[in-house]
């Protein structure tokens, strides 16, 4: 009888102590996103998650809902919780500082996701905006040189100057203009930064540039808004947008955008959490800028894109 | 005003006054406690305290505003302005400065806010809105868009600081509101303030300052303002000309209302006031602790805000009040 | 001094529009062009719109915050609907659900007598979740193209929009000037007790306020997501304010019962004029935002001094 009871007893120390040793050893990603409203940044948050079932991590997400205060609220939560590795989309990538620093100092490695960084992180998957304001010139500086057209003058519409890295998408067009030789002749802050944004701004720039050939607008919807008040204006000039979006997709398939720098947010956020993953494992980061590619969209490409798209975020 | 009837319906409505959001708090609390692990930590529990501060000392000078029967919406481009200008003096004359500016400076333009009110005689909704899109557009300029950001200890501790356990910013919002309760029951200012609002042609038949009640309540919402930019930007260590204070005007009449002032002004709840900022901090943690659905939040939160209202009404009416 | 007040009641907005016209004129080539001026025009339509309803709401002594998420959900089920029933059906239901939430503002309103600010602000965040939850957070794109022929054709040469603003004009003139409904409103307005006292239906009168302006945010929606063809859940962020600061620049009494729709339309296409025109020199957001904040302050200050003098008129017995 007394072995049976000894039997049962380590049974059940057993059952109560490996799912508990398993347990321990599950790591948990926390993840704190700007928000849910927008495509690019739903495939960020299905990239996290992905990376995490994958990898065999639990995943927490946090909206921030565009709120600064939020974000930092939820990073301190997200530190309370002692989960493993903190990922971050920050809606304002100058205020995580000392929540950062919480976290660092509780031994939790901290990624940014996108959009910037501030405070002693770890590292910042980013795409390669410079580049891809680069390609966004040499492809216009191609077509017009197909079609023939000898005017000089483009134009630009940037973010807003506060996003210190999306920037680069203008900066990368401003400098590979000035090295082909052409003049940008209208650079307009879109304001709102939505697609009525650019509808009106593109109506406003072809107004100060009547000879404008072509345009970069650096985000996807204010490029599709650009798109068709040159339609409606029935002009003819060259828009390569930035992004990815499936709005632009579909205004490549209608004709009315040329061609489309295409960001793989999935990608982003997938690789944020295999950085992490590294990070566990001893590889040293600090303060790194990781910046991720960028894929070039023309209408015979957007097909096989849209594929790929389709698959990663109906996995 | 309390009847002398101690009928049921008096008594609920005075109890609700007076328990119902401490109630709702504890409810709100005991039920997210339940249902999440994480919620339940200390951690997490004062975690959320601090940040309630923000709102919570804002709140307290717009109570005094709403309760003079004003609104000021040019409070989060207020915060996003004196936030820079303060910040920027940092590097060079160090974190008191900083903080002190961004505290007087705040005063000033509410002082300013005030003058307009009062001697221009402009409604106050109307020139608040102006004087919103000129802060905003002065932080802008000021800054380049760019966001000044913080590196002091002084300041830092001002908002992250703990005190024998206790977050400083807890134990700053406890302060502000004895002194704003005190301000508000035992001061005849107080008493003069609520009468503004009740209504503004008897007070001032009465031979109540009319104009210099109004002019110190716009002053006293450009100090608090001051107070809880000086820990909000220390909690995120930047001052974003952009960014900073978005929303925040809402933020703080939601929870003014929320206590349990009414927006046409008179008696109000300041008390009600820490509360409601405890309880939306609160709800919007454990909602997303739940891993609820972002955009349901959205209707949940409007929905809470309907409710609160309609709870005042509701309570007015117990009490045989004509609503005002 | 009452004269030139009085005047500038009337005509106060068009000083500042002729002096803006006159300094981007000069500072730019490009200003003097049809194009451009239709354009200012066109890109003025929208605030104005939005503004006729604003308008109506703060004569009655309320407004409405609700407009962004109205716009938004608007644009959803659009982009919803077009494909599946057709533009001129999905119009009408889109048209039909932002009255809707207009008449959830107005029985909340009245009936359970909320305040204004709270009821459209809670309505706001309400709205805005719904819309999300509809397109569960995604953009829809309409593929429709025949849609865009509304926000972007011109008829005669002249942008269709112009021509929606000009006919909302003349109805809601009609609707505040010439109808007991109008008179109502402004006397809800001025005087609430007064008015219920009176026999009027008080709680219709702010319903039907409500409606109408929910109709405008829903029909400018229609404008705009054709322009872009794409059903946003997240449209229109800040416009609020601009249907809020044209309406109190054209001189509508924040107090209530006094409406100038002139002067809504007028300060509507300031506005425009403003920030193409500003954009047209390449001076930007900042300079924008100052500019329409010192404009606002100007024209508050003169109505400061309005009310001063009308007042002191007042009480001397002089009929003003």
């Amino acid at each position: 009888m007394k072995k049976i009871r000894y039997l049962i007893l380590a049974l059940l120390i057993a059952a109560v102590l490996l799912p508990g040793a398993a347990f321990a050893q599950a790591k948990t990603i926390g993840f704190s996103l700007w928000t849910m409203e927008y495509t690019f940044f739903q495939a960020v948050e299905k990239g996290v998650r992905d990376a995490c079932k994958d990898l065999g991590y639990k995943y927490i997400m946090l909206d921030q809902n565009a709120e600064p205060v939020k974000m930092v609220q939820d990073i301190n939560t997200l530190v309370g919780q002692k989960v493993s590795g903190i990922v971050i989309t920050p809606v304002d990538p100058g205020a995580i500082g000392p929540a950062v620093e919480k976290a660092r100092k509780a031994g939790i490695p901290v990624v940014c996701a996108d959009i910037g960084k501030s405070g002693p992180v770890n590292a910042l998957l980013i795409s390669n905006n410079f580049k891809g304001g680069e390609m966004a010139m040499q492809f216009i500086d191609k077509t017009l040189k197909a079609k023939g057209i000898k005017g000089k003058k483009v134009g630009v519409g940037p973010v807003q100057p506060q996003w210190t890295y999306a920037r680069q998408r203008g900066e990368g067009f401003k400098a590979m203009a000035k090295k082909l030789g052409y003049t940008v002749a209208s650079e307009l802050v879109v304001n709102p930064p939505d697609a009525q944004g650019g509808y009106d701004t593109m109506q406003q720039m072809m107004s100060a540039v009547p000879d404008l050939v072509g345009v970069f607008y650096c985000s996807g919807r204010e490029a599709v808004g650009a798109a068709n008040a040159i339609k409606a204006a029935e002009k003819d000039i060259i828009v390569v947008g930035y992004n990815g979006d499936p709005e632009e997709i579909q205004a490549m398939r209608d004709g009315i955008m040329a061609a489309d720098i295409a960001q793989q947010p999935y990608n982003i956020g997938y690789d944020s959490v295999k950085l992490l993953k590294d990070i566990f494992a001893g590889k040293k980061y600090e303060d790194a800028v990781v910046p991720v590619d960028v894929a070039f969209l023309t209408p015979d490409t957007i097909d096989k894109f849209q594929a790929d798209y389709e698959a990663k975020m109906n996995r | 005003m309390i009847l002398k009837q101690h009928s049921a319906r008096v008594i609920i409505a005075n109890q609700w006054d007076r328990f119902g959001l401490p109630f709702l708090l504890a409810v709100l609390i005991a039920v997210f406690a339940g249902l999440s692990e994480s919620f339940r930590t200390v951690y997490n529990l004062i975690s959320n305290l601090q940040f309630a501060a923000m709102i919570g000392i804002g709140a307290i000078g717009m109570a005094f505003c709403i309760m003079s029967g004003d609104f000021d919406i040019s409070v989060g481009s207020m915060s996003a302005l004196v936030g820079v200008l303060g910040a920027s003096l940092v590097p060079r004359f160090g974190g008191v400065v900083g903080v002190l500016v961004t505290i007087l400076l705040a005063t000033a333009l509410g002082f300013l806010n005030g003058v307009f009110v009062t001697k221009l005689k402009i409604p106050a909704f109307i020139t608040t809105l102006g004087m919103m899109y000129i802060y905003r557009s002065a932080a802008y300029i000021y800054t380049t868009n760019t966001p000044v950001y913080i590196k002091d200890p002084f300041w830092l501790f001002l908002g992250n600081g703990v005190v024998l356990g206790v977050p400083f910013a807890i134990i700053l919002m406890v302060f502000c509101f004895a002194v704003g309760i005190y301000l508000l029951r035992k001061t005849p200012f107080g008493r003069y303030v609520v009468a503004v609002g009740t209504n503004k042609t008897a007070a001032r038949l009465s031979g109540i300052n009319v104009d210099g009640i109004k002019l110190a309540v716009f002053t006293m919402v450009g100090l608090f303002v001051g107070i809880a930019s000086v820990v909000t930007a220390a909690n995120l260590g930047s001052v974003n000309p952009g960014m900073t204070g978005q929303g925040y005007e809402f933020q703080l009449i939601t929870a003014v209302v929320l206590g349990g002032t009414a927006l046409s002004g008179g008696n109000g709840n300041l008390l009600g006031a820490f509360f409601a900022a405890m309880i939306v901090t609160y709800l919007k943690n454990g909602l997303g602790m739940k891993q609820v659905n972002s955009y349901w939040q959205f209707v949940a939160f409007g929905l809470v805000l309907i409710f609160a209202v309609g709870v005042n009404r509701l309570k007015f009416t117990l009490l045989g009040m004509r609503e005002t | 001094m009452i004269k030139f007040l009085k005047l500038y009641e009337r005509f106060g907005i068009f000083l500042f529009i002729l002096v803006g016209f006159v300094f981007l004129s000069l500072a730019s080539p490009n200003f003097l062009k049809m194009d451009t001026l239709l354009n200012i025009i066109a890109q003025g339509t929208y605030a104005a719109v939005v503004g006729f309803g604003m308008t109506l709401a703060i004569t009655s002594g309320g407004f409405d915050l609700s407009v962004e998420s109205v716009m938004a959900l608007a644009s959803v089920f659009l982009a919803v609907f077009i494909p599946r029933i057709g533009i001129p059906l999905a119009i009408v239901i889109a048209l039909a659900a932002a009255s809707f939430v207009g008449l959830l503002n107005g029985l909340i309103i009245a009936k359970l007598k909320v305040n204004p600010l709270i009821t459209t602000l809670a309505m706001q965040t309400i709205v805005k979740g719904v819309a999300l939850l509809v397109t569960g957070g995604k953009m829809i794109v309409i593929k429709q193209k025949q849609f865009m022929e509304l926000g972007t054709g011109k008829t005669f040469g002249i942008p269709n929009q112009i021509y929606i603003m000009v006919l909302f004009f003349i109805i809601f003139y009609i609707i505040l000037y010439h109808t007991s409904f109008g008179r109502q409103v402004s006397g809800v307005g001025s005087n609430e007790t007064a008015t219920r006292i009176s026999g009027v239906n008080v709680d219709l009168v702010k319903i039907g306020v409500y409606i109408l302006i929910a109709f405008t945010a829903g029909l400018t929606s229609v404008i705009r997501t054709s322009q872009a063809l794409i059903g946003m859940p997240s449209m229109a962020a800040g416009f609020v304010l601009v249907a809020i600061t044209v309406t109190i620049l054209g001189g509508t009494s924040l107090t209530g019962g006094r409406g100038n729709l002139w002067g809504t339309l007028l300060a509507a296409l300031f506005i425009s004029m403003v920030y193409y025109g500003l954009n047209l020199i390449n001076l930007q957001i900042f300079y924008q935002m100052l500019a329409v904040g010192l404009v606002l302050l100007i024209a508050l200050f003169i109505e400061g001094l309005r009310v001063r003098y009308l007042q002191a008129a007042k009480a001397k017995g002089i009929r003003v």
